[in-house]
């Protein structure tokens, strides 16, 4: 047990030494557990990313890693870590390969021909039952939770993604296919596929490069919250607030004042409330969606009176907020429920 | 035995120095360790940074009201009056921001911190004053979030 204390002591003053000294080298681990851990859990186990297992680090290039990093996978929740610098991904990158005690497998860039018509029904007849029509993998969901139902253990990769397709060269999708990855229950095609056959299909794949990604930009003026005047004085604007959300079948919570917590029941402002409001159905299927959910819960419509007693409904722009969390599926369903927000503010200052 | 301990003590030293991740709009950290005593850290880190917490909203208690099976999961609201006061002011469309919240997620028996980046709001207001708050709450989250991995990192070391 001494040695283990003495062990800790020695290791935190080389901690320091080490951040201490400029210029140092980038540390992968520290890099590691800043940037990826929270998603992929310390060793990579999966959490809300996708698990970084040894056999799949061993089917893979450092340059695939490296790009994987840097471009992320839009709207698939990974982000593009552009504020890294090339050695920090590098010392990332180096990190996983001792951790996972794997070497790099260095794929050439010759593009593989093939007949993309052929591999497209070759594609619905292999592989479509797990990455989906479109290539976007099983299923609702996007990354992986510890405590999501899926029909799968892992999700299987989405290869019509525009960062795996930069990521990804030829050569490995084709490598892929071949041997097939045991670790996340994808089946080797060797034998059951020609040569020619497994061209086609990589061309394929290469082909989703052209498939517009199915999530709209939003307009470049739309702003992160909507603020709508009402007709009504503050206590009415309330109520039918509370009306239009009961109708829309929501629940409602006890209203909280902005202040409230922050300061004593005499200083507290009472005319600016949050109504906060929630359909545990809908929420639920959405934190499947989403576990990050909740640094934007509850739903809140603020009604805040103005000095010259004019009262405003300050409402968030779930379309603007949804886009931060880099999934396009809560960003599918947000832009259909800002349509009955919409239609709760209307109904509330009617 | 000792192989366990010397890897929970290397871990614990890696948190000691780590910073939490930020991901453009989302600021993340995870900390080995259950998300009830994780709490209680990031409630002290707020108060120690100069925030009051104003509340803790259990959103799933509320599942669990509806029949739902769930994890531990906590949103801590927090801010300082003289701020929001400000902020709902002048800028008022920002109020639904208000006050900062930090999710606490339990995963197993570890736990994920997250937060909204008030920077992903520094875009759409150019005003320099704000810029200037929204930079300021950013470096707050993140520092409390280095407190919290600092706590939890001490914790595991001196626990072996």
């Amino acid at each position: 047990m001494n040695l283990i204390r003495l062990l800790s002591g020695g290791l935190a003053i080389a901690a320091f030494s080490v951040l201490g000294t400029a210029n140092a080298a980038p540390d992968g681990r520290e890099l590691y557990i800043e940037h990826c851990s929270a998603c992929h859990q310390m060793e990579g186990q999966s959490g809300i990313g996708l698990p970084l297992l040894n056999a799949k680090l061993a089917d893979v290039s450092d340059n695939y890693l490296h790009s994987t990093i840097r471009l992320g996978r839009p709207g698939r929740v990974m982000p593009a870590f552009q504020r890294l610098s090339d050695a920090q991904v590098g010392a990332i990158v180096k990190f996983l390969r001792q951790r996972s005690e794997t070497k790099e497998i260095v794929y050439s860039d010759e593009p593989v021909a093939g007949d993309a018509a052929h591999g497209q029904a070759l594609y619905a007849e292999n592989c479509v039952k797990c990455h989906g029509a479109d290539g976007t993998g099983e299923g609702p969901g996007t990354g992986v939770t510890t405590s999501r139902e899926r029909t799968f253990l892992v999700m299987p990769a989405s290869i019509s993604n525009t960062g795996f397709l930069a990521s990804a060269p030829d050569q490995m999708i084709r490598r892929v296919i071949h041997v097939g990855r045991k670790s996340s229950g994808m089946p080797s095609f060797d034998g059951k596929l020609s040569e020619t056959d497994i061209d086609d299909l990589v061309a394929y794949v290469r082909s989703f490069d052209q498939q517009e990604r199915s999530v709209a930009e939003i307009d470049a003026d739309e702003r992160p919250t909507h603020v709508f005047e009402s007709p009504h004085d503050f206590e009415t604007t309330v109520k039918n607030v509370k009306a239009a959300l009961t109708g829309a079948n929501f629940r409602i919570f006890p209203d909280r004042l902005l202040e409230q917590g922050l300061t004593d029941e005499f200083s507290v402002n009472t005319r600016q409330v949050g109504v906060r409001f929630c359909n545990f159905n809908v929420l639920y299927g959405m934190l499947k969606i989403e576990p990050r959910l909740g640094v934007v819960l509850p739903c809140r419509i603020t009604i805040m009176e103005r000095e010259g007693g004019e009262v405003i409904l300050v409402v968030p722009n779930l379309r603007v907020i949804s886009r931060w969390f880099n999934n396009d599926e809560l960003v599918g369903l947000w832009d259909r429920m800002e349509e009955t927000f919409t239609n709760i503010i209307d109904e509330a200052t009617l | 035995m000792k192989g366990a301990a010397l890897k929970l003590i290397l871990l614990g030293a890696a948190f000691l120095f780590a910073r939490a991740s930020v991901a453009d709009n989302m600021i993340m950290a995870r900390v080995p360790l259950r998300a009830e005593i994780v709490l209680e850290y990031v409630k002290a880190s707020i108060e120690e940074h100069g925030y009051t917490v104003a509340h803790l909203q259990l959103c799933d208690g509320g599942m669990k009201d509806f029949g739902y099976e769930s994890d531990f999961y906590r949103v801590v609201f927090f801010g300082k009056v003289d701020e929001v006061r400000m902020v709902s002011a002048r800028y008022p469309e920002l109020v639904s921001y208000l006050p900062l919240k930090i999710a606490v997620i339990a995963e197993k028996n570890e736990t994920l911190l997250t937060v909204l980046n008030p920077e992903a709001l520094a875009p759409f207001f150019p005003d320099e004053a704000l810029q200037i708050q929204l930079g300021r709450w950013q470096s707050d989250l993140m520092s409390i979030f280095q407190d919290v991995r600092r706590a939890v990192g001490a914790r595991i070391v001196s626990n072996h």
